[in-house]
């Protein structure tokens, strides 16, 4: 016997192996199906006992193992059942004939036999046979069942007279010895008297009397024969019968024990009567077979709880078994199954260990020569009983090997799906499922050397089973869970083979369904590369969306009354945790930043990367790029345009690497950081580009707020200098443009600003709008540089050492007033380095030109866009007014301002003023201008009242006045300078350098003196005729411009005659004579009142004559300014009258 | 006579392994992991017996008394553990346990 039987247990020892056979050409499938009815009638109550038999069907049996059958009786063939096709009478006679000729194989053993014959009708089968059925179809065959049970029922009459029989002859007639096969020729020779052999065969027979018991349900009896056959065959030691003793014993006390069956076959063993199930709760109750039983007898109870083994004995029995039959080397087919048989009890024992000893045992029993098919089943049934005790490392490791044995190099054609089929079987035992989501979390499950090499395994066997997308799906696993553990080398490998699979037939992301129903996920490459951070960018400054300023109420929408909670600031950083607080905008590209890191030890390339989102049509711009090897995290952009508008949620992102498409979702990747997925898409919006005359400045202006500046232009003026700025606008999106608002705004305060730096006119470009895509219009600004033009203090104490006092003390001698060019020597550059540095000084000023804009279905909904122009304007000093001072003119209403001009330039600069001559200077000269001015009236200059207000404090107050004046005073000089060489010219501005004296001088005193003579205004320069001897009166009024009374004052006229060497003579008594008095008095003057006083000279000589009029010194005239008591000194020429004739 | 030396994780993977004829190291993973449902039948089986004992040893798998190597091995172990750098659950890198290991098992070979 060879070919063991590895689904045997314990149970078996009870049933009657009924082998059914085809006869003839049958067809598979009729075959099984009356199989499976027939197999179907397995266990049979007895009609006059209370016994059960059960039956073993096998459609295959090796006639070597029936040759065991006295040995162990359940390995006898005791019936057989031919299943046959005949249509017609002629052929009857051949099948008949064919049914016995397979009835003689197993004839020796058989007790009985029947024939099913299909198809034949007619006369043949009409004729009543107890061993032949005839059916006409497979269809109708209702009473296959019947015929079967009336078939087990010979069987056991059969069985039940040979069991009375062996058991009954007990002396007198020699008992046969009963042997095994391989037996036979031992005892050719053997003393047949010898106490020794009779005991030997008693003891067998014994044994075999108590299988018979076993077969015809008389579990009692079989215990008992067991038991004497046992004593028997321990004397005489015979071991091999001994084992089998032992086994029967065991076999015996299992069914007793596990009524329920030891196979794992459930449903196979239907139980019989009512209280069966019950027993199956309580083993060890004695009565349990009282039905079964014999009689009711309570003594043979008892009886029957003593010869039972108990479970601890029956593994014990069965150990001492196999220890007999490992004796002899040509029952290991018994022994194995025997081993396999304990396995099954311990199992359901749940004693593990000890379970594993006799597996470990079976496993080194060593019987011919194996097949590779029975080598397959063997590891197979291994790995079954393994699992069988809870030991699925071990199941795994003997199903791999079975796996391995089905594709074994000497195998002519090598079952690769049989081969992958029990590979993914091991799956479990390896700790690996196909899902690469139970790889996310926590540490490497498994032992990953192990798990690495059952994939490859499987990447083999799938590709040799001609189905490279499985292999392509198993590669792509084991690259992605395995990625830690691999080497180098192995992942340059790996990839390698994963490349050229793909090529064939590329990796997909679709759910691979196996034909025995397993699913493979699909895998997405998370690791290729790992992703660290997703950031989802905003939109560039100059493109983001601004909502407008809506309604206080809108704003107000919070249903809290307060600011700021921390209730609901912790709410709001929720919130924001998955919404983002900018917009994208229709149309327009948006971009997400991942940070990614190739792990791999080579360059990685990446096909095909883009987004996966939701929510909005979006249309990703897919980006191919390729990692170097071992990368740090290296920023890469994916961008994308939303087509429509709402909420886009961005889920993940997809790549092509080794050519294997994935998709990975964010949420499925571990450690990953994110600012958020969702953000809002508005609609679309235009969009606006701006290009200008001046040239692009590489620096970009650093604003304190948010706002971004897109485009940065500088340019470089001269002080004063006036620059028109040509902006092209386009709309260069896809929306029409409809709305442009125009904002400037200063960015440097420190420097002292005149006049406005940027003006514009809007209006002009706004009649081209709306501006349809692709449109352009443009926008002039100018650009007014007007700083400062004083000196610092420095330089200009430094000029001003040359003793020339500032201080504007009337300066009594009208030829002062002659302008002297005052060549200056000085060194432009002072000795001092620092001095140097802040004269040269360039200023620097920047401005943002912010252009607000709107228009298309965004401008509906509320958005615009802001663009920014920076402007950079280098401000070189041009000129420098040095000093100022003033000189009082000839006349009282009207004075010299003398600016000491200083050329700062590189180049020759001329400068003019009002009405002055234009004035050379060279580079780094210094000169003197003097510039007559009409002395000014401040007080009459309106001040709006708004003005007052806002300056409550008086210094402040002061100040604005201050720079009205100066306003006021550089309109009228109208300085301008102009370099020829680079044809450029500008303004230069006062307001700066006027101090509080030289407004002082500058200002028309509020007492107005007019001097009159003969009723002539006289003025400076202006000369009064007159005639000898005649009286010529003169009239000295006084109007009082200010704001309070003035007077009383006293004036003396006195006359003198300059000649003009120096010499004013005064003695001139006898030349003048004034016609009542030369001193006049005048009373308080009120406010805008006036006072006149009169008097009369006459010239007694001819000559030339000047009025000097003296203020008497006085207490009152001391409180108010010197400058306000300026008379005009009067030049009177006397004539003879001889001229005048 | 120790061929293979292996400190498993009480998640059933392998902190370290090593055995002496390197060209069969994945023999010797197999040895070990299938050894593994032994060990699991014995931790189930103490769960049941003593459910909240802190007695962590097992006994031994096969009779090693004589190379007292359950000893030298367990306090190489808690020096690693004792490692505050060492991460519990990584796979071990340990030169001071690597010597032991290698001395382990030269010892005989």
């Amino acid at each position: 016997m060879s070919v063991p039987d590895y689904m045997q247990c314990a149970e078996d020892h009870q049933t009657l192996l009924v082998v059914v056979q085809p006869v003839g050409i049958v067809s598979e499938e009729n075959f099984f199906r009356i199989y499976k009815r027939i197999s179907s009638v397995s266990q049979i109550n007895v009609r006059d006992s209370q016994r059960v038999l059960y039956i073993r069907y096998r459609h295959h049996y090796p006639p070597e193992n029936n040759e065991w059958g006295d040995f162990q009786t359940h390995r006898k063939v005791v019936g057989l059942i031919t299943v046959t096709d005949c249509f017609s009478a002629k052929d009857w006679p051949q099948t008949f004939e064919k049914f016995h000729v397979q009835k003689e194989i197993y004839g020796s053993t058989l007790y009985d036999s029947r024939l099913f014959v299909f198809g034949l009708q007619g006369e043949i089968a009409e004729q009543p046979r107890t061993d032949v059925a005839f059916y006409p179809n497979y269809d109708e065959c209702e009473s296959v069942e019947k015929r079967i049970e009336d078939f087990i029922e010979s069987l056991f009459i059969v069985l039940e007279s040979k069991r009375l029989d062996r058991a009954t002859d007990k002396s007198g007639d020699k008992i046969p010895l009963l042997c095994v096969p391989f037996e036979k020729k031992d005892f050719v020779g053997l003393d047949t008297d010898s106490r020794h052999y009779k005991k030997r065969c008693q003891g067998r027979m014994r044994k075999h009397v108590g299988d018979l018991c076993l077969q015809a349900g008389m579990l009692q009896d079989s215990l008992v024969h067991y038991h004497m056959s046992v004593e028997l065959l321990r004397s005489v030691n015979d071991f091999l019968w001994l084992g089998a003793a032992l086994e029967g014993l065991c076999s015996a006390s299992v069914i007793y024990h596990y009524p329920g069956g030891t196979g794992g076959k459930t449903g196979a063993r239907r139980p019989q009567g009512s209280s069966l199930p019950a027993d199956a709760g309580n083993r060890h109750r004695p009565g349990a077979l009282t039905t079964n039983g014999i009689n009711a007898d309570t003594s043979t109870e008892i009886g029957r709880a003593k010869n039972c083994l108990s479970p601890e004995d029956i593994i014990d029995k069965y150990k001492e078994a196999i220890s007999y039959y490992s004796k002899y080397k040509n029952a290991g087919v018994i022994e194995l199954e025997a081993c396999v048989k304990a396995v099954r009890v311990l199992a359901i024992q749940k004693r593990s260990m000890e379970a594993s000893e006799f597996l470990q045992n079976a496993v080194y029993i060593n019987l011919r020569q194996l097949s590779e098919e029975e080598k397959i089943q063997r590891y197979s049934i291994l790995s079954e009983l393994y699992e069988l005790i809870g030991f699925h490392r071990k199941s795994a490791f003997f199903k791999r090997v079975a796996a391995m044995q089905c594709v074994a190099p000497s195998i002519a054609e090598p079952g690769w799906r049989a081969c992958y089929k029990l590979l993914l079987e091991t799956l479990p035992g390896y700790s690996l499922s196909l899902d690469p989501k139970d790889f996310n979390k926590g540490t490497h499950r498994g032992w990953a050397a192990v798990q690495m090499r059952l994939l490859h395994e499987l990447v083999y066997a799938s590709r040799r089973m001609g189905n490279p997308a499985l292999s392509v799906r198993h590669l792509s696993f084991l690259l992605q869970t395995m990625l830690d553990f691999l080497s180098d080398q192995e992942k340059k490998d790996v990839t390698q083979s994963l490349e050229s699979y793909t090529s064939k037939c590329p990796g997909t992301m679709e759910l691979l369904s196996l034909p025995d129903g397993l699913n493979l996920p699909p895998v997405p490459f998370t690791k290729l590369p790992i992703v660290r951070r997703v950031k989802l960018l905003n939109l560039p400054a100059s493109l983001q969306p601004q909502k407008m300023k809506s309604l206080l109420g809108q704003n107000m929408s919070t249903k809290s009354p307060f600011i700021y909670s921390p209730i609901i600031a912790h709410n709001r950083g929720e919130e924001r945790s998955k919404k983002i607080d900018f917009q994208w905008v229709q149309g327009d590209v948006c971009e997400v930043q991942l940070m990614v890191y190739n792990p791999m030890p080579f360059e990685l390339r990446v096909e095909n990367m883009g987004l996966l989102t939701s929510g909005v049509e979006f249309e990703s711009l897919p980006a191919a790029l390729s990692l170097p090897a071992e990368s740090g995290l290296y920023p890469v952009t994916l961008v994308g345009v939303p087509r429509s508008t709402g909420q886009i949620t961005i889920n993940g992102y997809h790549t092509t690497v080794f050519g294997v498409f994935s998709d990975c979702l964010l949420d499925s990747l571990p450690g990953i950081k994110t600012n958020g997925s969702t953000v809002e898409v508005i609609p679309a919006l235009p969009r606006l580009q701006i290009s200008t005359s001046l040239p692009r400045s590489a620096r970009t202006l650093q604003p304190a707020s948010g706002d971004e500046i897109s485009t940065n232009v500088s340019v470089q003026l001269y002080n004063g200098e006036t620059q028109q700025l040509d902006i092209k606008l386009e709309n260069i999106g896809t929306e029409p443009l409809e709305k442009l608002e125009v904002t400037s705004k200063i960015l440097t305060t420190k420097e002292k600003l005149y006049g406005d730096f940027l003006s514009w006119k809007l209006e002009e470009t706004l009649s081209q709008f709306p501006l349809q895509p692709g449109k352009t219009a443009t926008f002039t600004v100018n650009i007014k540089v007007k700083l400062d033009f004083s000196c610092q203090e420095n330089l200009l104490q430094d000029l001003n050492d040359d003793g020339i006092s500032v201080s504007g003390l009337p300066l009594s001698s009208p030829f002062r007033q002659v302008v002297k060019p005052r060549v200056d020597s000085k060194p432009v550059n002072p000795p001092e380095g620092s001095k140097t540095g802040d004269f040269s000084h360039v200023k620097t000023l920047e401005a943002i030109l912010n252009f607000k804009y709107s228009g298309g279905p965004g401008h509906v909904d509320g958005y615009y866009r802001n663009l920014s122009l920076g402007i950079h304007v280098e401000a070189e000093p041009s000129v420098f007014f040095t000093r100022v001072s003033t000189l009082p003119a000839t006349s009282t209403r009207q004075c010299h301002l003398l600016l000491d001009v200083f050329n700062s330039t590189e180049h020759e600069l001329t400068i003019s003023a009002k009405n002055n001559e234009e004035l050379i200077l060279h580079a780094g000269e210094c000169q003197r201008m003097a510039i007559q001015v009409d002395k000014f009236n401040f007080e009459s200059f309106p001040e709006s009242p708004a003005e007052r207000t806002q300056f409550t404090n008086p210094k402040q107050l002061e100040e604005e006045r201050q720079e009205t004046r100066g306003l006021e005073i550089n309109s009228k000089l109208d300085i301008h300078w102009n370099i020829p060489s680079l044809k450029r010219h500008g303004e230069a501005s006062v307001e700066g350098i006027l101090n509080q004296l030289v407004l002082e001088h500058l200002q028309l005193a509020p007492l107005q003196w007019d001097v009159l003579v003969d009723g002539q205004l006289c003025d400076c320069d202006v000369v009064a005729d007159c005639r000898v001897g005649d009286p010529i009166p003169l009239e000295v009024r006084l109007t009082n411009w200010s704001k309070r009374n003035v007077g009383p004052f006293a004036l003396t006229v006195i006359p003198y005659q300059d000649y003009q060497n120096g010499v004013h003579n005064y003695e001139l008594q006898d030349a003048i004579t004034f016609v009542g008095s030369n001193t006049f008095y005048i009373d308080s003057v009120r406010p805008t009142e006036n006072s006149v006083c009169l008097g009369a000279l006459l010239f007694l000589y001819t000559g030339d004559f000047y009025l000097n009029i003296k203020f008497h010194e006085d207490t009152t005239s001391k409180e108010l300014p010197l400058s306000w008591f300026c008379l005009p000194s009067i030049h009177i020429r006397a004539q003879g009258p001889d001229l005048q004739a | 006579m120790a061929v293979c030396i292996a400190v498993i994780a009480k998640e059933n993977y392998p902190l370290y392994i090593r055995s002496i004829p390197a060209e069969h190291e994945l023999k010797f993973h197999y040895t070990v992991h299938t050894s593994l449902d032994v060990v699991d039948e014995k931790v189930s089986a103490m769960g049941k017996a003593l459910v909240d004992q802190r007695e962590l040893y097992l006994g031994l798998l096969y009779p090693t008394e004589d190379y007292k190597m359950f000893r030298k091995l367990h306090n190489s172990y808690t020096d690693v553990m004792c490692n505050p750098f060492y991460n519990p659950g990584d796979r071990i890198h340990s030169r001071a346990f690597d010597n032991m290991v290698t001395s382990m098992m030269v010892q005989v070979c």
